[in-house]
């Protein structure tokens, strides 16, 4: 008996869980636009409020307007909130002190006075917290507001906006669920139905969230983790991979090691440089039919948003074949064994069956190869070079230039810069046939004119 | 040596009936060029032959029979050597090897009957064919007298064994991928071919080989690669053969990879001309596949005694399996195949032993890829009709339905083939329309009226008199109905290939679902034919049991005309039939993924 008591015990727990991960995941979609302006969160507490009755509305000592105008007011009244929050957790801002916080407001006063309040503090504090993604914590707030006092019981107070105030105050945290891609659960519904009612105003929020929420999930074909991967080599071959697109692609790992004397500032000095890269089969293709009178040119950074981290990219890449150098494979009839190839006839397609749209080909040119580095100075990304070499050949004989901006340096901070900014100046290992810095002019006005 | 029947009118041309039809279907309207003599009457062999054959066949029957042990070679994955040495005694090593180099000398009909018998086991009948249908072929149509005398004989008594090395592992239909390379010597007397081929049947045991290598070759003063056949004798020296493949079916046939490590070739033995490998490579693979259509009948053939006497014997519900509806079904099913396979096999064996060696690769294309796909189809519902009993080794329906799993896939699959069919037949009716195409397009309205009639009389199902029936047609009258469908869909098809290239143009190669479905009409019509040719036959001769052929050549015609006229709706402009668009689509979605695309079931979001 016990037993199965406690089985069925642990399947309820697991049964939390998986719906607290499944809401983990959502969090995902909305994460990046909803963390990157969290001021508009905020103002989008009071500003987007269902409509109420003109009676309620001179009752509600906090306006809409109050948001801007007095801002000193809205604070008054918060105070003590913000204050309780800042107390409990001076030293450490975690689940678990943010939880204790609730306990204690709940457990100081039975009729819950000022409970309102204390929840928009609450939200406005979880992403100090950190538990702005935490499902059971949004359903502990929600389990501060009193139990079956908001609920209407006749026909009028459904027909008129019934506790406005708290009304509005529930609705704020599911959007702020909302906001943070939090998909409620069970257990948020039997609350919001225990505090609001089936028909109240939360209980239509929850609905409407209910009803988008699994249609947008899997919106995106290409899903960002939420968690991206530490190391940035696994980072870099995750990069790399969803910008190839590739299935075909292979990330290859190059080593450098820097001389100590090329880069005395760095703290990199004495670690091996690890540059992921990626080809794909058809690349090494196109790189092994590229003319080697023609140079091809290592090109970056270029950005990449992954969420909250930026990481840079460099490609190497050629200029599109001028048209007078394309060499058209021609027919050999003596091809296929089995079927003509081409039909000997002097018939077009018919217009009416053409089914290609008309658009417009603009020959971008060929891109080889694609790596990831953190630190953009030659040395490394001739060692991919060299790296590429060993299965593209062709590298040998084609001129390689570098084209390479400053861009994520000012990024970095002071030191850096400074360190990258010696390496580019110092006369790195480079093969002969390379002379960025003079020859990079000129091709690039004449890629200009291709 | 068999002399060719007296009665058929020999063509003028190369062209045959394959390509007549569309020739005539899509040609003025008219039909006045159809040649009825083509097909009709059906192809017979002499009294003289007729003997020689029922000679030939009783002791192969009886080896067959008594001495070949399927289970056992398929078990072993072996042909032991006594039972090889059997069928080198038969001569059945060299039966179109000619008498004088020492061969059987036997036309194609009589090779397809042959056929028929040693299909009964699927390991040898591919050692066969590796050996004589392909092996030794390129020194039978290609070689010169000096190679015929010194190679053949030892190959047609079976001393020596063939095999035919054209397939890389780059390589399947795709000659462009062919590696191995032949380079002259400094002295100019031998060839180095080095480089391996793949999936070589016989490989392991054969003596002599054609094998096709890349040679330089000087055309207008240019480099160029060209393929050449060399004949290639292991006892060169440098030829290595791979560990035999271990196989689904076919088992006992040895399959495997050979290499070549600087292989001196004496250059007389490049069969024809230097370069000029590729034509002998598709002459050879083309004129092999003929006698597919009479091995996958022999093999039902027997298939059907075997369950029929199952089916008699075993009870249900105090019914014996025969008097229910659903296995009634599958041997009828059966018998109609056999019956348009057979018809098929010797009608086009029989245009092919006509004087001045017809092209007719086209036909046997089409007798290949009908009887290769009706063979696994009748194959697997023998095994349906035993249940669980034939899905076991205690009886041979498992090893059939394997060793039968081969047939769409060798010799050219039959994806492949029916481009041939399909694009062979555009490019002759193209040549013909071309002109008509170009003035309608100009906006000639007399010939855009014609056609708007044509239509529309197409469209009240009037048909074409190709000349079948009435007074003084070729088809009996018992077979009048069938023959009227027939020209049914010759008309319609004819305006469907003339629109199809008004719609396509050349670019219609790229229209595989398109080709398909044409090639699958060709091979109907062509079935539909040689059936009706055959039966017409029949009755007129008094054979045994024609009544019975009647009544199977009026269901496969009437069966036919409906698929043809389904599939022909299919390839209208906006056909709602036509779901092509969404297959390609569904296809490339897949492939995108490279794996299928749907969430689980059971999966949810909230």
């Amino acid at each position: 008996m016990k037993c199965a008591r406690c089985l069925l015990q642990l399947q309820c727990l697991r049964l939390v869980g998986q719906s607290a991960r499944s809401a983990a995941q959502h969090g995902a979609l909305l994460r990046s636009t909803s963390s990157s302006q969290p001021d508009m969160l905020h103002n989008t507490q009071v500003l987007r409020r269902f409509h109420g009755s003109p009676a309620c509305a001179k009752r509600r000592p906090v306006p809409a307007e109050f948001i801007n105008e007095d801002d000193k007011k809205r604070d008054k009244s918060l105070v003590t909130h913000d204050d309780l929050f800042e107390q409990v957790a001076k030293e450490v801002k975690t689940k678990a002190t943010f939880n204790k916080v609730v306990d204690v407001f709940i457990k100081r006063d039975i009729r819950r006075r000022g409970h309102v309040e204390f929840i928009y503090a609450a939200l406005k504090k979880m992403p100090e917290f950190g538990v702005e993604r935490d499902l059971v914590v949004y359903n502990k707030l929600l389990d501060v507001f009193p139990k079956e006092v908001f609920v209407p019981r006749n026909f009028i107070q459904r027909m008129f906006n019934h506790y406005p105030r708290q009304q509005e105050c529930g609705v704020q945290l599911l959007e702020q669920m909302e906001n943070y891609g939090i998909m409620p659960n069970m257990e948020t519904k039997v609350l919001l139905v225990q505090i609001f009612g089936e028909k109240g105003h939360p209980m239509r929020k929850y609905q409407r969230i209910m009803y988008w929420f699994p249609k947008f999930k899997h919106i995106n074909p290409f899903p960002v983790p939420q968690q991206l991967p530490e190391d940035p080599v696994d980072l870099a071959r995750f990069s790399l991979t969803r910008i190839a697109n590739d299935l075909d692609a292979k990330v290859t790992v190059y080593q450098t090691h820097i001389h100590p004397d090329l880069c005395s500032f760095s703290l990199f000095s004495f670690l091996p440089v690890l540059t992921p890269g990626i080809q794909s089969p058809s690349q090494m293709q196109l790189l092994a039919q590229h003319s080697p009178s023609r140079p091809v040119f290592v090109e970056g950074p270029f950005p990449l948003w992954l969420r909250k981290t930026c990481v840079y990219y460099y490609v190497l890449r050629a200029d599109p074949t001028p048209p007078d150098e394309k060499v058209e494979e021609p027919f050999d009839p003596e091809r296929c064994l089995a079927f003509p190839l081409q039909l000997d006839l002097d018939l077009d397609r018919d217009f009416g069956d053409e089914e290609s749209f008309d658009v417009e080909d603009l020959d971008e040119g060929p891109v080889f190869a694609m790596c990831m580095t953190s630190q953009g100075d030659q040395a490394v990304l001739n060692q991919w070079i060299s790296g590429l070499q060993q299965n593209n050949p062709i590298l040998g004989q084609v001129p390689t230039l570098f084209r390479l901006d400053a861009g994520p340096r000012e990024l970095q901070g002071p030191a850096d810069t400074e360190s990258a900014h010696q390496h580019r100046t110092d006369p790195g290992p480079q093969r002969e046939e390379r002379q960025p810095e003079e020859d990079e002019e000129p091709r690039r006005s004449q890629g200009a004119k291709w | 040596t068999p002399k060719p029947p007296a009665q058929i009118r020999a063509p003028k041309s190369s062209t045959t009936l394959g390509k007549t039809l569309l020739y005539n279907s899509g040609f003025k309207g008219d039909l006045t060029d159809f040649k009825p003599a083509e097909v009709f009457p059906y192809p017979e062999i002499g009294n003289e032959e007729a003997e020689e054959i029922s000679q030939l066949v009783a002791p192969v029957e009886k080896f067959f029979n008594e001495e070949v042990d399927s289970a056992k070679i398929d078990r072993e994955a072996k042909i032991p050597p006594e039972t090889l040495n059997g069928l080198k005694e038969l001569g059945l090593f060299g039966i179109m090897v000619p008498e004088e180099y020492g061969g059987l000398g036997l036309s194609n009909t009589m090779y397809a009957r042959l056929a028929e018998i040693t299909s009964l086991d699927g390991s040898i009948a591919v050692t066969l064919a590796a050996h004589q249908a392909i092996g030794l072929k390129g020194i039978l149509i290609a070689g010169n007298e000096a190679q015929k005398q010194k190679y053949l004989p030892k190959l047609a008594s079976g001393e020596h064994i063939a095999a035919f090395c054209l397939t890389e592992p780059g390589s399947g239909s795709d000659a462009a991928s062919i590696q191995t390379r032949a380079t002259l010597s400094e002295d100019g007397k031998h060839y180095l071919i080095n480089g391996s081929k793949f999936w070589i049947s016989n490989g392991d045991m054969a003596d002599v080989m054609t094998v096709f290598a890349r040679t330089e070759v000087v055309v207008d003063g240019v480099k160029k690669d060209k393929i050449s056949a060399f004949i290639v004798e292991r006892a060169f020296g440098g030829v290595t053969s791979g560990k035999p493949e271990d196989k689904l079916g076919i088992r006992g046939s040895n399959t495997c990879e050979v290499s070549f490590d600087n292989v001196p070739v004496p250059v007389e033995n490049v069969i024809g001309e230097v370069g000029g490998g590729f034509k002998v490579a598709m002459n050879i693979l083309n004129s092999g596949r003929f006698s597919m259509g009479s091995s996958s009948a022999g093999m039902i053939k027997k298939l059907i005694e075997m369950t029929s006497e199952y089916a008699a014997t075993r009870k249900q519900f105090n019914k014996s399996l025969g008097e229910f509806g659903m296995i009634q079904e599958k041997f009828a099913l059966m018998a109609l195949n056999v019956f348009v396979m057979e018809s098929m096999a010797y009608l086009t064996a029989g245009m092919m032993d006509r004087p001045g060696l017809p092209d007719c690769s086209l036909e046997a294309a089409m007798v290949k890829v009908f009887s290769s796909e009706g063979g696994w189809i009748c194959v697997s519902e023998a095994l349906q009709i035993l249940g669980g009993l034939g899905y076991t080794k205690n009886y041979p329906y498992e090893r059939y339905v394997r060793d039968c799993r081969i047939l769409p896939i060798f010799e050219g699959t039959n994806e492949i083939l029916r481009m041939y069919i399909a694009l062979t037949g555009m490019q002759y009716a193209g040549k013909v329309l071309t002109g008509k195409i170009k003035e309608m397009k100009k906006g000639n309205i007399g010939l855009a009226l014609g056609m708007l009639g044509k239509k529309l009389k197409n469209s009240f199902g009037s048909s074409v008199d190709l000349g079948l029936t009435g007074k003084d047609g070729v088809v009996h009258p018992s077979l009048a109905e069938s023959a009227k469908k027939f020209e049914q869909n010759v008309g319609l098809f004819g305006s469907t290939v003339e629109s199809l290239l008004y719609r396509y143009g050349k670019t219609i190669v790229d229209e595989q679902l398109v080709l398909k479905r044409v090639a699958d009409v060709m091979i109907n019509l062509y079935a539909m034919t040689a059936v009706l040719s055959r039966t017409s036959r029949s009755i007129s001769i008094g054979l045994r049991n024609h009544d019975h052929e009647v009544l199977l050549a009026n269901t496969f015609c009437g069966d036919a005309f409906f698929k043809n006229n389904y599939l022909m709706t299919q390839l209208q402009k906006h056909s709602p039939e036509n779901n092509d668009a969404n297959i390609k689509k569904i296809a490339r979605e897949v492939l995108e993924k490279r794996a299928y695309v749907c969430s689980h079931p059971l999966e949810r979001t909230y």
